[in-house]
């Protein structure tokens, strides 16, 4: 990567606290976001991959400042967004948008189509009276809908629709970074593939810079520059696209591939697969050391003491594990 | 005989707007110990099938069909109470959701023990055996304590352990899973899968995959069945499916997945246009509005065509009468004789 980082976390942490009993006695924490570091560089598109309760979709709010931060910090274009004040923060919101996961609860029923995507430029001073309304006329074609849908509510739409709606709603402010929190997670597969190469076409036509988080790892290698793999909080690896996937390191990187199944039987008779037991464990009280040795296979007495730090063991590929790096950053053969 | 025949099955539902037909004369037969799986997109009926077969649809919903017989034995014309005694025993479900497919009121233990007391008559002694046995094979640890948990207490992954515990304590002859692992993180549904097809190959039961999955269905299933627009438009095993798929929907399905095993960066081709409105169904192919290769015959209803080897697709490109009508590049197609439904 030559380009310099738009957007950069470093070291960051997000407890969510539980409390208790009458007194509401804070009695612990969900470690959503356990000290996480990585950048996101102009112009490409980070997938951001994981099972439930991995802290993706934390991250992805805590970037936009959508929750704030236990600890540590992020930077956007080089500024610190956690010590802006509210003026600045409003200036960086139209910098930086969302794309939500569920069509259904992210567009507001009594707002029409075109309150929903005019709304962002009103609220920003980008445009006045009919302005708006042909601003959002071309927005809406930009994602393939037609200007007649500004009059309609979103119940009138399809999940795809209205995924388009949320698309046009997020470039309505002429974003440079787009956080896409599953987009397509939700939509059938006939219709994932539309949106998917609407954000791709989108992306060169403004030169957007994503972060794709999605836990589907088949439209991550598709749409990915580099894929960052997440694990009860922390970050396992992260490595360019084919890198991650046609040399993982981790074994959880391992496991989470070979699980999952290719629309083709004859490929899939050839495979194997790594069958992990055990479930995953609670961020509320993550297992000491690598998160992931209660489930590993080559789990040894260092993995359940010594958290395993994130290490480059070939350019651009990060890792975090003791297996790894006592073999000189040899890939498991678990496959 | 086949264990299960379904011919001509048709649900609508009324509904304010008018009837929605869900499921549209759909024929499909399955072998005892056979694996199919039913794969469609969101309304294209695969859900409302298993429950039709099932008789457990609300009473808004029609349900007609020329035959729909277990080992022979028509369905339809079961009462009630003989329906209880197969739904559960012979032919068993699991559902997409565990969490509210379960009691949560009830431990899991009497939930899986109500089943074997009622279709099995154990006493309680016998039916805490059962139930202990049944969480041994799904692996669920120290069964003998966790019987006593109530649902809140598993994880997903557990709690669809307990599902398929209790779906199969009876030894069904016939499992319905619909979307069992689409909740379940990845790692958590290869377990889940690894079990099924364990117990499968242990108890011999025939299983209907209801799923939108296209990879858990070529990892599973020895049959597919494709369904759109309430009807099935295109059946194979899942080597002629996946290698050789003959309906336009099938093969922009498979062209518009992106696939884990690529690394060329091939624009994904998706499939234009919406899923049918079932409100209004068009008369002919349901797909044909969406289709590339539309001819003016698509309007027709459109019979299947026997590709040899059980492999049957409903569509036009293969008729003989609509020779003059395709689209160049397809003039080189076979045509074959169409079939009758």
């Amino acid at each position: 990567m030559t380009s310099a980082a738009l957007v950069e976390a470093k070291d960051l942490y997000k407890y969510f606290p539980i409390y208790a009993g009458l007194t509401s006695r804070h009695v612990a924490d969900v470690r959503a976001v356990d000290g996480v570091s990585f950048t996101i560089q102009e112009g490409e598109t980070l997938g951001l991959v994981g099972e439930s309760g991995s802290g993706k979709t934390t991250i992805g709010r805590l970037l936009l400042r959508l929750l704030p931060v236990t600890k540590g910090e992020i930077d956007f274009e080089d500024r610190n967004i956690l010590t802006m004040n509210r003026g600045d923060i409003r200036r960086l919101r139209r910098s930086v948008q969302i794309i939500f996961q569920d069509p259904f609860a992210s567009l507001n029923p009594r707002m029409s189509i075109g309150e929903i995507v005019g709304e962002p430029i009103r609220i920003h001073g980008l445009a006045k009276g009919k302005d708006v309304d042909d601003r959002v006329r071309e927005l809406l074609g930009l994602v393939g809908l037609q200007p007649y849908h500004a009059n309609r509510y979103p119940h009138e739409f399809s999940g795809g629709q209205r995924q388009r709606v949320g698309i046009a709603r997020a470039l309505a402010v002429q974003p440079r970074f787009i956080v896409c929190d599953e987009p397509v997670s939700a939509l059938d597969v006939s219709i994932q593939a539309q949106v998917i190469n609407l954000l791709e076409d989108l992306q060169e036509k403004f030169k957007l810079t994503y972060l794709f988080i999605a836990h589907d790892l088949s439209v991550v290698r598709h749409i990915s520059t580099r894929v960052a793999v997440m694990y009860v909080g922390k970050i396992v690896e992260l490595a360019s696209r084919d890198d991650l996937y046609e040399n993982p390191l981790h074994p959880y990187t391992q496991a989470l591939l070979s699980a999952i199944p290719i629309p083709d039987p004859v490929v899939e008779k050839r495979r194997k697969r790594i069958v992990l037991t055990g479930d995953i464990p609670s961020p509320v009280n993550p297992p000491p050391g690598c998160r992931f040795h209660t489930r590993c296979p080559l789990a040894f007495d260092r993995c359940k003491t010594e958290v395993p730090p994130l290490r480059e063991y070939a350019p651009g590929h990060f890792a975090a594990c003791h297996w790894v790096e006592e073999h000189d950053g040899k890939a498991p053969d678990l496959i | 005989m086949d264990l299960l025949e379904v011919k001509n099955l048709r649900t609508t539902f009324r509904t304010e707007d008018g009837p929605v037909t869900a499921v549209n004369g759909l024929s499909f037969s399955l072998d005892a110990g056979e694996t199919l799986g039913i794969v469609g997109e969101s309304g294209s009926g695969k859900s409302v099938t298993a429950l039709s077969i099932m008789r457990l649809l609300a009473r808004n919903a029609t349900v007609t069909a020329d035959r729909i017989a277990l080992r022979g034995e028509s369905l339809p014309a079961k009462s009630e109470a003989e329906m209880r005694k197969i739904r559960g025993h012979r032919i068993a479900m699991i559902f997409q959701d565990p969490m509210t497919s379960l009691n949560p009121v009830l431990t899991i233990g009497e939930q899986i023990a109500e089943a074997v007391r009622l279709h099995l008559g154990l006493g309680p002694r016998e039916a805490r055996d059962r139930v202990i046995e049944m969480l041994n094979k799904v692996r669920i640890p120290q069964p003998e304590k966790r019987l006593g948990d109530y649902p809140h207490q598993f994880s997903g992954g557990m709690r669809q352990r307990v599902m398929i515990a209790m779906a199969l304590s009876c030894n069904p002859e016939l499992l319905i899973a619909d979307e069992p692992t689409t909740a379940l993180d990845v790692t958590i549904q290869a377990q889940v899968l690894e079990l099924m097809a364990l117990l499968q190959s242990e108890t011999g039961a025939a299983i209907i995959l209801i799923t939108h999955d296209l990879g858990v269905v070529a990892e599973f299933c020895k049959n597919v069945l494709v369904m759109y627009g309430g009807n099935m438009v295109e059946y194979g095993t899942a080597e002629q499916i996946f290698a050789e798929p003959r309906m336009p929907y099938t093969q922009g399905l498979l062209a518009s997945l992106p696939r884990l095993d690529r690394s060329d960066r091939q624009r994904l081709e998706p499939i234009a246009g919406q899923p049918p409105n079932l409100l209004r169904l068009p008369p002919g192919c349901a797909f044909a509005p969406r289709c590339a290769y539309r001819m003016p015959i698509c309007d027709q209803p459109v019979p299947l065509y026997d590709f040899g080897a059980g492999h049957l697709a409903r569509c036009y490109l293969y008729d003989e009468r609509a020779r003059d009508q395709r689209p160049e590049a397809m003039r080189e197609l076979p045509t074959i004789p169409a079939g009758t439904s």
